[in-house]
């Protein structure tokens, strides 16, 4: 017995050294056949020999390869995007990416870097994106400038330079991004950032560092996109700094786990008149006293960013913001409409408020002079509104996508959206919607093409609630409830022909009808996932040339043959998470299945709940052998028994007769 | 008998994964209070401490958080359910970052940063519940892919 336990502790012992001889590179994941490979997180200590040398982009994160050498790499020369975050790489020596001539990316966040060599970037022909994200630099001096003239993207983000000093050799050819956020620079001179001047269009991020100082004149006559000085502590020190510069973005914002700044008084932005800048964000500072002046100097602005600005109110008297086309207003506490002083900015194409921390009162006709409003979102902001929505949107004659999701309740009148004649997307979602029209609510937006009511608890008995609809293409009434759990053949989905979506999953439907949607001749995909549904048919849709179906999570059992092979073309369908029997019964099923499987999403969910012996096992393996059955053999064999029995008998009784005889 | 222990050995040795369960973290110990975490993220563990347990009543209290990102955080949501008894009773979710919305400085960190959070969390409930329940709470990127998975047993008393 003992000498058995230790065979065994033998065997075990041996084959675990089996496992760890094994060569490792067998675990990279390849992602795209002999191009892609993912070789993460297996505590690799050296690049695979078995990586193929056609290799373009490799992901090598969180191995450990402390150093790179001109060898490292030397086998995949057509790498193109290369992986190296926290590898614990300390060293890179020279020409370590040498053999590399189309490598693009280089990746090396989160290592710490201790050396780079002066050649340790020569080789690629075009690195155009290298990212140093937190990597232990201190100071621009440490990285090698030999071969990064064609640079685009420069990540430099999280470590500790002090001085955007950058050196004469610094690529700024073709750059167009640079980030520096998160270091720890507090003085910007004209002189640091003079090559900056060569660029055209540069994105570059200040984020994170405490800017103390910027010597006025810095960025002067210099073309910017976007300049980011995010968290900064006092903003006039960088309004100081931009004169007379020109930016397309410039964000001034702060952060909910940074500590305030300090707050903004009309006086501190006044420095703004002489910055050419289209789009600015002042996301989480506070105001101190918020008057018609302190907008002076943003009139030039065709986008301005107050999110989260603790604001409840904005001046009556704000002039001269004719350019101004997106307002966000996120995260702020206006108690009503009104208060946001729409008529100063009659040029606006996009509004947001959204996730407003009071009660939102819609009033009327506080957004009439917004004729030019385009998009405008007033989702999570509580609001709850007894008779909705043509007095509240008057003279939103522009009106395209409007979003009041996530909202309390609205009571949808007859022609609700009375001047949204040009709507095209609607969400509703996860409001509640009382409708008490005595025809379609929707009737007059004929060019409507979305319309989200999932949750919205609507009486979907109502016949005439998609009335004049006739665009519709997609319609998502997920989680809404349908009287006895049945899509009856005469229903609301008679009246908008061209859907194409139709989205009907956890409605807790049992049945639908054989003609439910016969009239939705160019319905392509329906889903009726998350239901009660016992039976799968495929008689309710008009065309079965490539349609997605999925009802996955429903209760079917069992699938006729002829339900499925009508399905053509590019059809898929999903029939994950039923209870499938794979007996004999469902014998049609099975067959059609094996041969179409090009049609099947989510096979991996697909498997048997019936017979107790194969419930779990995928539909794809299972081999069912159903010409006659058990019970038939076992009776046959028995009545050919019986009647040899009885042949035998009859033989020996005529034997002996015939013998008696004798 | 002698077989069964050979049989467990065997499959400890075959299996050395099953043992890699993450420590229970002990975040506050005091007479009325225990707090303790455990990851449950496969990948990786987290460190996690909170400033003053007591203050953990009042709804906003001061913690410090590290952790290592296994994914990029462009987009980053948060997932908390109140387990009491093995049932849910409370799930909240909430969005931390988004590409237009960067709520908090460390949106748009990239996979492989270290990531240092010290400052005040609001818990989205009103009142700490008394007895002993579960929190578990995960974030997750656009991808739904898992940032930070955890576990938190609280005996409130």
């Amino acid at each position: 017995m003992a000498c058995h336990i230790y065979w065994l502790i033998l065997m075990g012992l041996f084959c675990v050294s089996c496992e760890v001889s094994e060569p490792v590179d067998t675990m990279c994941t390849e992602v795209i056949g002999n191009k892609s490979y993912s070789c993460e997180d297996l505590g690799l200590r050296e690049i695979p020999e078995r990586l193929p040398a056609t290799t373009e982009i490799l992901d090598f994160s969180f191995n450990l390869l402390s150093s790179l050498h001109n060898s490292t790499f030397s086998k995949l020369k057509n790498l193109v995007y290369l992986d190296l975050t926290r590898c614990q790489i300390n060293w890179v020596y020279e020409g370590a990416f040498q053999s590399n001539t189309h490598l693009n990316v280089i990746v090396l966040t989160g290592n710490l870097l201790m050396f780079l060599a002066d050649t340790a970037f020569v080789g690629p022909q075009s690195l155009k994106h290298l990212v140093l994200t937190q990597t232990g630099l201190t100071s621009l001096a440490f990285i090698p400038m030999q071969n990064l003239d064609n640079l685009e993207i420069f990540d430099l983000g999280s470590n500790h330079i002090s001085s955007l000093q950058l050196p004469p050799g610094f690529p700024t050819r073709n750059l167009k991004y640079l980030d520096f956020q998160i270091n720890i620079i507090q003085r910007i001179a004209a002189k640091d950032i003079d090559i900056l001047l060569q660029t055209k269009n540069l994105t570059l991020i200040l984020k994170g560092n405490d800017i103390m100082y910027i010597e006025a004149g810095a960025f002067q006559s210099n073309l910017f996109y976007s300049l980011d000085f995010g968290g900064c502590i006092d903003i006039s020190v960088v309004l100081a700094g931009m004169q007379d510069t020109k930016t397309h973005t410039l964000w001034l914002g702060s952060f909910e786990d940074v500590e305030n700044g300090l707050p903004i008084n009309s006086t501190m932005l006044q420095n703004l008149c002489n910055i050419s800048v289209v789009d600015i964000s002042l996301q989480k500072r506070h105001f101190l006293h918020l008057t018609a002046a302190t907008f002076q100097c943003l009139s030039k602005l065709q986008r301005l960013d107050l999110t989260h600005t603790h604001i409840s109110m904005l001046p009556p008297d704000i002039s001269g913001m004719n350019m101004l086309e997106e307002l966000i207003l996120n995260r702020n506490a206006f108690k009503h409409i009104c208060n946001i002083s729409s008529t100063a900015f009659s040029s606006l194409t996009h509004l947001h408020i959204r996730e407003n921390a009071e009660n939102l009162d819609l009033g009327s006709g506080c957004l009439e002079t917004l004729s030019k409003l385009q998009h405008l979102d007033l989702s999570h902001s509580y609001i709850e509104n007894v008779d909705c929505c043509s007095k509240q949107l008057k003279g939103l004659i522009g009106l395209q996508h409007l979003n009041l999701s996530y909202n309390k309740q609205l009571q949808l009148q007859d022609l609700a959206f009375k001047e949204g004649a040009n709507l095209e997307l609607l969400d509703l979602a996860f409001t509640c919607l009382h409708i008490n029209a005595s025809q379609g609510p929707f009737r007059n937006l004929h060019l409507l093409r979305v319309l989200n009511l999932s949750y919205s608890y609507i009486d979907t008995n109502i016949q005439h609630l998609l009335q004049g609809l006739q665009t519709l293409f997609l319609l998502n009434l997920r989680g809404n409830k349908f009287p006895s759990g049945t899509i009856l053949n005469d229903n609301l989905f008679h009246q908008v022909p061209s859907l194409e979506v139709l989205i009907l999953s956890f409605c807790d439907l049992t049945a639908i009808q054989n003609q439910a949607f016969h009239t939705l001749k160019k319905l392509k995909q329906v889903d009726l996932s998350h239901n009660k549904l016992i039976a799968f048919s495929t008689d309710a849709f008009s065309s079965l040339k490539s349609i997605y179906l999925n009802f996955a999570n429903n209760r079917i059992h069992i699938i006729p043959r002829d339900m499925l092979t009508n399905l053509s073309g590019q059809s898929i369908i999903n029939l994950s998470y039923n209870p499938l029997e794979c007996t004999c019964s469902n014998i049609g099923l099975i067959t059609w299945y094996k041969q179409n499987m090009d049609k099947i999403e989510d096979p991996e969910g697909t498997v048997c709940c019936k017979p107790k012996s194969l419930a779990g096992t995928k539909l794809s393996t299972v081999t069912l052998s159903c010409g006659i059955s058990v019970a038939g053999i076992v009776c046959a064999v028995l009545v050919l028994i019986l009647l040899v029995a009885v042949i035998l008998i009859w033989i020996t009784r005529f034997l002996k007769r015939h013998y008696q005889q004798l | 008998m002698k077989m069964l222990n050979a049989a467990i050995l065997i499959s400890v040795l075959f299996y050395p994964s099953l043992s890699t369960a993450w420590p229970t973290h002990t975040v506050c110990k005091e007479k009325n209070l225990e707090i303790y975490y455990k990851s449950c993220d496969p990948v990786q563990d987290f460190a996690l401490s909170i400033d003053g347990c007591s203050k953990i009543l009042t709804n906003t209290f001061t913690i410090r958080a590290a952790m290592i990102l296994r994914h990029n955080i462009q987009e980053l949501s948060l997932n908390i359910n109140l387990i009491i008894n093995g049932k849910s009773i409370l799930a909240y979710s909430q969005k931390l970052c988004e590409p237009s919305g960067r709520r908090f400085i460390f949106c748009g960190k990239k996979k492989g940063e270290h990531i240092y959070y010290e400052g005040p969390v609001t818990l989205g409930i009103h009142e700490i519940p008394q007895g002993e329940y579960k929190v578990s709470v995960k974030l997750y990127n656009g991808d739904h892919l898992t940032v930070a998975c955890a576990d938190f047993t609280i005996k409130n008393t």
